[in-house]
């Protein structure tokens, strides 16, 4: 299959001019009822004004998915074998380094930081340009961080829940700093100052192979498991991204049912349900 | 009359406060306590998903027959199941919470039984402990993947009444069992214009598919 640049930019106008027509079509969630409070308290905490419009364009990525990625990610699991799907999912963690170090640092998080640089020098040179996660074995483990992340350390709220056309589940903080990470990306940096736009394109699109591929169990057993695919995945996204956010410090105070008497039986969550769920968010890795 | 009274506080003083002191011991002892039984349970819990769900050739069907013994003897399913139905749980006839009750069991049972076997062979290490709120305990653990990648990260908040210790929730890499099916029951509530009998709807059709399918 050839890439023309051409096409792509015509593909991609067409992408926003439905986009944008479903967005108009779609409108917006219906208010609740304002004299019903407990309505507008889960209207609020649902966090998801334009959800007909999410909805749609959720329903087109699924499409998009089923008719391509799912297809050549499915290939890829069941005929590549593991050790070169774990090569890949190696070299493409280590492209990823020092827009996690930057990261790190805009966190203020300098031993994190530091671990990056330590995993960044020793998987390029010894692990053969990150082929080879060798920084692992050696003890020193991989995390992620995004600027989305960093933000939301800056205390910046996530907003409300969006959908984002190919890259799924966000909001305006997320996509904010899926922007800021492509931007400030050295590799991509030297892919458009050399002309080289196809190794953007390559690595994004095996980037996208590999973790559909990765995730393909857990979402197959979701779509299958749940009554509402899309409410599902919105609250999962939510609670990863809060969980991904506190580096995985928070997630046991979420609130939780309790044996016996009390806050559950009224269906009302402990007061800190509002904070730490509204933070709550899957995310695809 | 009021010599009456007078009298039985008297003789009923005394008993109270014996009853109240009786069980209760050093606080700290008994937190303790309840850690380390949390932690013995969730052991067993997995040794014996171990050897009733991971034996070769066991029918599906019997499966989830050993799996519902499993989930109702080790889950707090009637807490669970309330606090996933929230504040509609007040909205629903005895009738609806009974129906309701039943085929959340049912749609745990059928949806978890296959991912609880893919995993029940697999080590699970405790790496903590932390004591919660009322009588709540979270047992921190990692368990391995079945293509051994990087262990998975799930913590059980399991919960404590005199004798009784039952599992309230779940938590898969800071993603809440009990918070997303919540958030997936609500909105299947809220598009059937608030009735709980459009969710029961949606529940006995999805059970059902779900008994049916072939497990994967």
């Amino acid at each position: 299959m050839s890439w023309h640049p051409a096409h792509g930019r015509h593909v991609r106008v067409s992408t926003l001019v439905l986009v944008v027509f479903l967005v108009l079509a779609g409108g917006c969630a219906t208010m609740p009822d304002p004299g019903d409070p407990e309505a507008v308290a889960e209207f609020n905490k649902v966090n998801d004004p334009a959800e007909p419009a999410n909805r749609a364009i959720f329903e087109l990525n699924r499409g998009l998915d089923t008719a391509f990625l799912k297809p050549v990610a499915t290939f890829y699991r069941d005929v590549i074998p593991q050790f070169f799907q774990d090569r890949i999912n190696d070299a493409l963690d280590n492209l990823r380094a020092p827009v996690i170090f930057l990261n790190d640092i805009l966190q203020g998080e300098l031993d994190r930081a530091l671990a990056t640089a330590a995993r960044f020098m020793v998987n390029s040179t010894i692990g053969i340009l990150g082929v080879i996660d060798i920084a692992t074995e050696m003890g020193l483990e991989g995390h992620d961080e995004d600027f989305g992340q960093t933000l939301a350390v800056w205390g910046m709220p996530e907003g409300p829940y969006v959908v984002l056309p190919l890259f799924g589940p966000s909001n305006p903080r997320d996509t904010i700093g899926i922007v800021v990470d492509f931007l400030v990306d050295p590799f991509n940096l030297w892919a458009s100052n050399s002309n080289r736009d196809f190794a953007v394109f390559a690595r994004t699109g095996s980037r996208a192979v590999d973790l559909r591929a990765i995730h393909m169990e857990a979402l197959d057993s979701l779509e299958k498991t749940s009554l509402d695919y899309y409410a599902t995945l919105r609250s999962l996204y939510r609670q990863r991204r809060a969980d991904e956010i506190s580096n995985g410090k928070g997630s046991a105070n979420l609130p939780a049912p309790g044996l016996g008497q009390a806050p559950i039986d009224d269906g009302q969550p402990p007061p800190s349900d509002g904070i730490k769920t509204s933070e709550k968010t899957l995310r695809i890795r | 009359m009021l010599n009456r009274r007078r009298f039985l506080a008297v003789l009923l003083g005394p008993a109270f406060i014996l009853v109240l002191a009786l069980p209760l011991p050093p606080g700290g002892a008994f937190a303790a306590g309840l850690e380390v039984r949390a932690e013995a349970f969730i052991q067993s819990m997995a040794q014996e998903a171990l050897e009733s769900l991971t034996q070769q050739g066991t029918s599906r069907e019997e499966r989830i027959k050993r799996f519902r013994k499993m989930f109702n003897a080790h889950f707090a399913v009637r807490s669970i199941g309330k606090f996933v139905l929230g504040r509609y749980w007040r909205k629903a006839s005895k009738d609806e919470q009974a129906e309701y009750l039943s085929l959340f069991e049912d749609l745990m049972v059928t949806s978890y039984v296959d991912r609880f076997q893919r995993y029940a062979g697999k080590n699970l290490n405790i790496l903590k402990t932390r004591a919660e709120k009322g009588s709540a305990v979270t047992v921190f653990t990692e368990i391995a993947r079945p293509d051994g990648a990087r262990p998975v990260q799930v913590l059980w908040r399991v919960g404590a009444r005199g004798e009784i210790i039952k599992i309230l929730d779940v938590v898969v890499e800071g993603a809440s069992m009990s918070q997303t099916l919540r958030s997936d029951f609500g909105s299947i509530i809220r598009q059937k214009g608030g009735r709980v009998s459009g969710l029961l709807e949606e529940l006995r059709v999805k059970t059902a598919s779900l008994k049916a399918d072939a497990g994967n």
